[in-house]
């Protein structure tokens, strides 16, 4: 299970998920704020009012993640769901193309030293 | 153990370590995986260090047990490993279904990309190279360094508190290209540099870094014994820049190049 949910208290790993969705969501709505304040369809005071937006988001944001607990739980979901994201961007790019069957080969290439590692 | 009267011969299966070039028989008492005995299986001048096991992988959920197995598996791959030259080792769990004859078919249908592949990794070592940056001192050079995030930051200055938040975001985007820009060129760079001293170079995932320490590349490097000072040089190089530190592994026999 790549995903490390605080597994102390379920209302807690549900929050936290809900928070690193929120959290996300906010990101992406910030970098499409940052695109249109670029593009110059926004005016100063637009500009300005969307900031102060995201300023109180980040804040309520900030505040649950305290009076909760789970800021750790929140950054642990995030860190996993990036390796989710990168393991299957590997794994795309890695895969051999359009072969059907792909050949199984028996001498794979990890170190047994690499898995006690991990 | 294996208790296998011979009248089940589609459930057993041979574990292999590894491949070596001899034509000895060699047997060595529960010396394996789980207290298996290890012994070879000779076709023509090549043989397959195996033991005898259930026709499928070694699974469980102990941890402790799995990591017994793995310690054996290395135990045994590394004695062959030390003793000859162009062993070509398995991954952990390589299992072939059947018995001795069946293990022997193998050998003799792989034999010749076997030989192959013992030419390739014949007198040779394989390491580890994980290359490191210090992620918060290149922010900092980062920033000193552009003319661009200069101006940004005295802007920034002068806003009211939205907008001044807007245009911290746009620099942060900025000064995230920069860094991925930068890395990117160091990490061309030390993959080209070590190129030059290794017989064969492979780029493995990297894995995320707690704190300032970010993890650039993560390399499995195949030399020639004698080359080994030449890569370690280099290393030690790497390893001596400002901002930047490598982890050494090894060495291993060419795990990771027996694709």
């Amino acid at each position: 299970m790549v995903l490390d949910i605080d597994e102390k208290n379920l209302k807690d790993g549900v929050l936290g998920l809900v928070l690193a969705l929120v959290e996300i969501i906010r990101d992406a709505l910030r970098i499409q704020a940052v695109k249109r304040m670029d593009s110059g369809s926004l005016t100063e005071e637009e500009t300005e009012r969307l900031g102060e937006a995201f300023m109180d988001m980040d804040k309520a944001i900030e505040e649950i993640k305290k009076e909760q607990g789970i800021s750790r739980s929140v950054q642990a979901i995030r860190d996993g769901l990036d390796d989710l994201v990168n393991d299957m961007l590997t794994d795309i790019a890695d895969s051999p193309g359009n072969d059907s069957t792909p050949i199984p080969s028996i001498m794979e290439k990890k170190r047994p030293q690499q898995r006690l590692a991990a | 153990m294996i208790n296998n009267n011979g009248k089940n011969p589609e459930g057993e299966g041979r574990y292999i370590y590894c491949v070596v070039e001899t034509d000895r028989k060699k047997i060595f008492k529960n010396f394996g995986v789980d207290g298996e005995d290890v012994y070879t299986i000779r076709y023509r001048d090549i043989s397959a260090v195996v033991s005898r096991c259930l026709a499928k992988p070694y699974q469980s959920n102990d941890s402790e047990l799995v990591k017994k197995w793995l310690i054996q598996h290395a135990q045994v791959v590394d004695y062959f490993f030390e003793r000859y030259d162009a062993t070509l080792p398995s991954a952990f769990d390589t299992v072939i279904k059947g018995g001795d004859q069946e293990a022997k078919s193998w050998l003799k249908g792989e034999y010749s990309a076997l030989k192959g592949k013992m030419e390739k990794v014949r007198g040779k070592q394989e390491f580890g190279a994980q290359i490191f940056c210090d992620s918060k001192s290149l922010v900092d050079a980062v920033r000193k360094g552009s003319v661009e995030i200069h101006k940004m930051l005295n802007e920034i200055e002068s806003k009211p508190r939205g907008l001044a938040y807007m245009y911290e975001q746009k620099l942060k985007e900025v000064m995230k290209k920069e860094l991925e820009n930068k890395m990117e060129k160091y990490a061309r760079d030390f993959y080209e540099a070590i190129r030059s001293h290794v017989d064969d170079l492979k780029a493995e995932k990297i894995k995320k870094g707690e704190g300032d320490q970010q993890m650039l590349m993560n390399l499995s490097c195949l030399t020639p014994k004698d080359r080994v000072p030449e890569l370690a040089g280099e290393l030690d190089r790497i390893n001596g820049l400002r901002n930047f530190s490598v982890k050494f592994t090894g060495p291993w026999p060419a795990y990771s190049f027996m694709a």
